[in-house]
């Protein structure tokens, strides 16, 4: 559970900073500040790891079965407070050292409440340690590389079940409920996914609905599966029956898309030119307007212990690729042609380029009756 | 998956619950001279904003706003081209991007020359939004969730409440009885796929081995003396419960045991016990039973020695005038 790596990594950012204490919090949305350096799945509303300049690291817990799975670890002192604030304000008090100058990574999302217990425990303003953590993360380590790639694959299998269960007359709902059991069924700790179906009327994905699938329906979703806290996407358009030429040709032009992105991306690149030259193909086809925030929302963005970290793939966005960076590009959008389309892929950053871990075949994705 | 099929069946949770709650809120407003008061939602923690107007997140964090005089309003992180969909699932007709909550209600307050603005119960909402009110030239004031959303004295609420109770409960009973040789990845794929058909949106599942607490699945064979605690959300009404993997008659024995605790829940047990309350602005969180109050909804769970296995029994209830009570 403890990462060994990552407690470097914050004894040198502490120092830099000349924080005494990091703290890491997370809530059952925003386990990964927490993850990252204890990757424990807690159950519980809220956990937060504590280190300190010297190494040592504590971890903190608001229910009563993760501190039993979080001390079995023998890793960490584990405290259990079922009032999470009154259980920060002493546990700070105690580890953190009262009138010293610490940290929280993940601040922002921290209850008032609970910010205020901190403050308490340590009788100081904490600073905010967001920014610089999560910074840290974007660049992974081989073990969180392993992880990343068995999702990968977990995302490809996940996509094929969807393809081969998908029929007309199912629900939306249906659907989803086929391919959450399987990735569940196959590891996956959770899954984030989207979906929508129909035609040009189509402008986004959302949470399935009880909408039965139709011949000629385009149907696009958008899977990510979680394995030991790490996440990877897939995004892929099928149509039931035989794809329109609009369709077709909506698909020429978001894989030529995806195509301009591996291309570009490697270390030392913007990550705003790889926002730009996908969106320089759709201008190429005459569709620049469907590259702004009207009608899509990114063109990728980074993947790890969050769905959805940093940095954002948008052209304002500027931030110098690192090798060792794992991002999906996927320059999902409506087209007058076909309606919402999706396609992307995961994307580790290599030293002089970038490898799908995708395996699933690039293709607009067709089922028969 | 964070939020499956989002629905609201009106003939399930009509229309005039939303507005008696909102009537609630309003008046309470006039008691205290505020002209709004605005309600945080996000992913894990829209159990207001799913009482007062029936809004829960798959994604982002958004701000309900409820003016005294007029309908509610939406400022939403989510994208515009969800905002046909988001109106058919709530009962909110205005809905404003919003990338930035507090900054927003900062304008809407400004717009609406309102000096005063009401935070429903402002300690939890996050630091990042609550810290921007300090410096602002409107007043924020905190209001308290006591008296205004109390899902225990609401029978719509319990209605729901009890629907979600009673889907877990039975779909429990069903998988339980097949597939003794299955990994818990695989009877945790099952439970998704029957509480998904269902109409679950959300579910969070814990399997003990017997040995350890309840914790998500490692792959691990679920045979008998293993138990489950599963978290479901229906409609945004999340229960909780667990069940041992064990013979009918084993489970029936462990039942009445379990009531009889339910029955004494404040007073000290030879079990080892745990209580969730089901009542606050998250799905369920740590209490301590012995501070129930009567209107409470909570969750209660025993855990029983048997042939050296830990063994989980518990559901989710109300401490009602009488004591505590089913759900």
């Amino acid at each position: 559970m403890l990462n060994e790596a990552r407690l470097v990594q914050l004894q040198d950012l502490m120092a830099q900073r000349g924080w005494s204490f990091l703290l890491l919090y997370g809530h059952s949305w925003r386990k990964d500040f927490f993850r990252c350096v204890f990757n424990l799945n807690f159950a519980g509303p809220h956990a937060a790891a504590l280190v300190t300049r010297s190494g040592e690291a504590t971890v903190l817990v608001s229910d009563p079965w993760d501190y039993e799975t979080a001390a079995r670890a023998k890793q960490v002192p584990v405290s259990f407070e079922p009032d999470f604030g009154n259980g920060l304000r002493n546990w700070v008090r105690k580890y953190g050292g009262a009138g010293h100058a610490g940290a929280i990574a993940g601040m922002e999302f921290l209850e008032a409440r609970h910010l205020d217990a901190v403050r308490h425990g340590a009788g100081s303003e904490p600073a905010s340690a967001t920014a610089d953590v999560e910074d840290l993360r974007r660049v992974k380590t081989p073990e969180e590389m392993a992880c990343l790639q068995k999702a990968a694959e977990l995302a490809d299998r996940g996509y094929q079940h969807f393809a081969d269960v998908i029929e007309r007359g199912m629900a939306e709902y249906e659907l989803v409920a086929e391919v959450e059991a399987f990735l569940k069924s196959n590891g996956a700790e959770d899954n984030f996914m989207l979906i929508a179906s129909g035609g040009t009327e189509v402008t986004g994905m959302k949470p399935p609905t009880d909408r039965r699938f139709q011949e000629g329906d385009q149907v696009t979703t958008e899977l990510t599966p979680q394995v030991d806290g790490y996440w990877a996407q897939i995004c892929r358009t099928l149509v039931l029956g035989e794809p329109s030429p609009e369709q077709r040709q909506a698909y020429s032009i978001f894989a030529e898309a995806q195509q301009a992105a591996l291309d570009l991306l490697r270390p030392g690149v913007d990550i705003s030119d790889v926002a730009r030259v996908q969106n320089d193909v759709f201008r190429k086809h005459g569709f620049g307007e469907y590259t702004g925030p009207q009608y899509t929302r990114v063109r990728g963005h980074g993947l790890g212990l969050h769905l959805d970290e940093y940095p954002y793939i948008l052209e304002d966005v500027h931030y110098v690729v690192k090798e060792g960076m794992v991002l999906i590009a996927h320059p999902n959008t409506y087209l007058p042609l076909s309606g919402y389309m999706v396609f992307g892929d995961t994307l580790a950053v290599t030293r002089d380029g970038c490898v799908a871990m995708n395996r699933t075949e690039k293709k607009l994705f067709r089922k028969d009756g | 998956m964070k939020r499956g099929w989002i629905h609201w069946d009106r003939n399930e949770l009509p229309a005039a619950a939303f507005e008696a709650r909102l009537n609630r809120l309003r008046q309470s407003l006039a008691e205290r001279e505020l002209p709004a008061v605005a309600v945080y939602a996000d992913v894990w923690r829209s159990n207001y904003a799913r009482y007062f107007v029936n809004f829960m997140p798959y994604w982002n964090r958004s701000l309900a706003v409820v003016p005294r005089e007029g309908k509610p309003l939406l400022l939403c992180g989510l994208s515009p081209r969800v905002y046909p969909w988001i109106r058919s699932v709530t009962v909110l007709e205005e809905i404003r991007p919003s990338a930035n909550p507090a900054r927003q209600l900062l304008e809407l307050a400004a717009e609406k020359q309102w000096k005063r603005v009401g935070i429903l119960d402002r300690a939890q909402w996050p630091q990042e939004i609550e810290a921007s009110f300090s410096a602002s030239s409107v007043e924020f004031v905190d209001v308290s969730p006591d008296g205004l959303y109390e899902p225990g004295y609401d029978e719509w609420e319990l209605a729901m409440r009890r629907r979600a109770a009673g889907m877990a409960r039975n779909i429990l009973a069903e998988a339980m009885s097949h597939g003794s040789e299955e990994t818990d990845y695989q009877f945790v794929g099952r439970l998704e796929r029957e509480f998904r058909r269902a109409g679950a949106e959300d579910t969070v599942i814990l399997l003990s081995d017997g040995k350890m607490a309840p914790a998500p699945a490692r792959g691990r064979v679920f045979r008998e003396g293993c138990s489950v605690t599963v978290a479901l959300e229906y409609c945004g009404h999340w229960v909780r419960l667990s069940r041992p993997r064990a013979a009918p008659a084993v489970t029936e024995s462990l039942r009445s045991y379990w009531e009889s605790l339910l029955r004494d829940i404040r007073r000290p047990a030879h079990a080892a016990c745990y209580a969730e309350t089901l009542s606050g602005p998250l799905p369920y969180e740590s209490c301590d039973r012995f501070a129930l109050r009567p209107g409470d909804l909570f969750a209660f769970h025993a855990e029983f020695r048997a042939g050296g296995q830990r063994i989980l029994y518990g559901d989710s209830c109300r401490f009602g005038e009488a004591g505590a009570e089913l759900l």
